[in-house]
């Protein structure tokens, strides 16, 4: 079947174009930051953490100061503490901070080699799972790298729960909203520490600029050894490890 | 219907009406989405990324309850001066006191937390999994040997919070002691995890080792059953840590010789500092005088020759 009409546009070229405009101009309306140009990204903070774990006593005043703080519910965590002890036979035991009081008890274990503490908290992934796979949209990541929950968007439905490697989400019991830590976004927006790194006395949480190559998390991370949790899940955490054992999960 | 490709007949023209159904349910349809589009997206949503952009605003708002040891100076200056010098000079006053902003509400609103035993212990209990270098008690242990007979006794009846080490001097010149505490100090680049010092490891953390003399002398005087390391409290902080407590202030001595109505007397010899110098000073008692001025036989000799570091 021959065209003599060269030149102009088939019927299914034109609607080939509108389609791809109409899309195009739909994506842009719905996304703005789409459109967004010439903002370098490495004009605005991006937050990040470190925990050296060589310095943790477990005393917990992290968890008491994170409860206080942003009304954590009772049986929930948005961080906890980890005693890890291993024994001789290389068996690893690992037990939490019990009791509403939040402290650990001696408990001795016969023949601990090797005894230390893991503070845990949001890992605030660079590629998190959690914003992933929610379907509404209300898990995301602020400019600044922060993972956060929209409250008045969340629907409670716990995929992200569920998505979550390092178990750091839970579903508010009375409000039924996904929670979570949000590293105080409301306190580092205003220029304060989290309220775990400040009740921390032996300053074993290390909250920093990562685009700040002066800020004390950006130093350590040049200056010590330190790994993130699960890296295998190609989550990309931002949250450090120094001087962690390979026990840690 | 005619292809495109077929060249144009004269005639009428042709007659598009059978097709405005068509673009009236398509105009409807597109009205419709429009509509449940605007209903379902929120306002702001996508203006930074996939979420409602006025959500980072709402998250922001809150107000912080931690304020930081700034705000508790404002009112409470004399007492920051004091903490930020002793060993708990890295503690925030809302690590143990609570948050700040119930306390500002309510003047009452504060814990009196050291007030507990377990309080202290929350941090100070032996436990295997802290840092060998952070000081910790086991509790009955620790009442054993000072004579308290009370378990209840609550730490703050000889530890102050603030100031738990009664150090007058600043913490960074006070330790002078150029020992070696840490394996890494040896073990260069090695952090000092170890719970036990492994079998058949060399006992090099002996006082009497470059203390032979002093060491000697402690062993036949008074006080030949405590260990070195209860008076002279070495808190690894640095290669250079250690403290002597031969200047400090005389209440160091009676942490344990203090008269207190916990006490039974079959500890320590009691007293009250201010009877005591009532009773040993025949002029006007010196306040300022320490104990090891009378008492230094009963501890041990000084220490006065060259330490040979022969490690």
């Amino acid at each position: 079947m021959g065209c003599d009409c060269a030149g102009m546009m088939t019927r299914r070229e034109m609607i080939q174009r509108l389609v791809t405009g109409a899309t195009g101009s739909l994506l842009v309306w719905t996304f703005p930051a789409l459109a967004a140009e010439g903002e370098d990204p490495r004009d605005r903070p991006l937050y990040a953490y470190a925990v050296d774990t060589t310095r943790c006593i477990g005393c917990c005043a992290c968890m008491r100061a994170c409860r206080a703080e942003n009304d954590v519910p009772d049986g929930c965590f948005r961080t906890w503490i980890e005693r890890y002890r291993v024994r001789a036979n290389g068996e690893v035991l690992v037990d939490v901070a019990a009791g509403d009081d939040h402290v650990f008890e001696e408990d001795p274990v016969p023949d601990t080699v090797k005894a230390f503490f893991v503070p845990k908290l949001c890992n605030h992934c660079e590629k998190s799972v959690c914003s992933q796979v929610c379907p509404v949209g209300a898990t995301y990541e602020t400019p600044e790298g922060v993972v956060l929950v929209d409250q008045k968007r969340c629907i409670g439905c716990g995929y992200c729960v569920q998505a979550c490697p390092y178990g750091t989400r839970f579903i508010h019991p009375t409000k039924h909203y996904a929670d979570k830590c949000t590293l105080c976004y409301h306190r580092i927006s205003r220029g304060e520490l989290p309220a775990c790194v400040l009740a921390c006395p032996k300053g074993v949480r290390i909250f920093g600029d990562l685009h700040d190559p002066e800020s004390r998390l950006s130093t350590m991370l040049k200056q010590r050894r330190y790994r993130v949790l699960k890296p295998e899940m190609g989550t990309h955490p931002k949250c450090y490890y120094l001087d962690l054992d390979f026990e840690v999960v | 219907m005619r292809s495109p490709s077929e060249p144009p007949e004269s005639g009428p023209p042709p007659d598009y009406r059978h097709a405005y159904p068509v673009f009236l349910i398509m105009g409807g349809l597109l009205v419709v989405a429009l509509a449940v589009r605007a209903w379902l997206v929120p306002e702001t949503f996508g203006e930074f990324g996939y979420y409602r952009g006025a959500a980072l605003d709402e998250a922001k708002v809150r107000t912080s309850r931690y304020l930081g040891r700034q705000a508790c100076a404002e009112c409470h200056d004399d007492v920051a001066a004091l903490h930020a010098k002793d060993a708990h000079g890295s503690v925030e006053c809302e690590t143990c006191h609570g948050p700040g902003s119930a306390h500002v509400e309510d003047a009452e609103n504060v814990l009196p937390r050291a007030d507990r035993q377990q309080d202290c212990l929350v941090c100070h209990r032996r436990l295997d999994a802290r840092p060998g270098s952070f000081p910790q008690i086991d509790r009955d242990e620790h009442f054993r040997l000072v004579g308290v007979t009370n378990a209840a006794t609550a730490c703050v009846r000889c530890h102050s919070g603030h100031e738990p080490l009664f150090m007058n001097k600043d913490l960074r010149t006070a330790r002078l002691h150029p020992l070696i505490h840490a394996c890494g100090d040896c073990h260069l680049g090695r952090q000092d995890q170890t719970l036990k010092q492994p079998a058949g490891h060399p006992q090099i953390f002996q006082c009497s080792y470059c203390h032979a003399d002093v060491s000697a002398s402690a062993a036949k005087a008074e006080h030949h059953a405590i260990a070195c390391t209860t008076c002279h409290l070495f808190i690894k902080e640095n290669a250079f840590s250690g403290r002597i407590v031969r200047d400090t202030d005389p209440r160091f001595c009676l942490l344990c010789h203090g008269q207190a109505d916990f006490r039974s007397q079959d500890g320590p010899p009691l007293i009250t500092w201010p009877g005591h110098l009532a009773d040993v000073s025949e002029e006007t008692p010196d306040p300022t005088r320490a104990c090891v001025d009378c008492h230094q036989d009963q501890i041990h000799d000084l220490f006065e020759k060259e330490v040979s570091h022969g490690l």
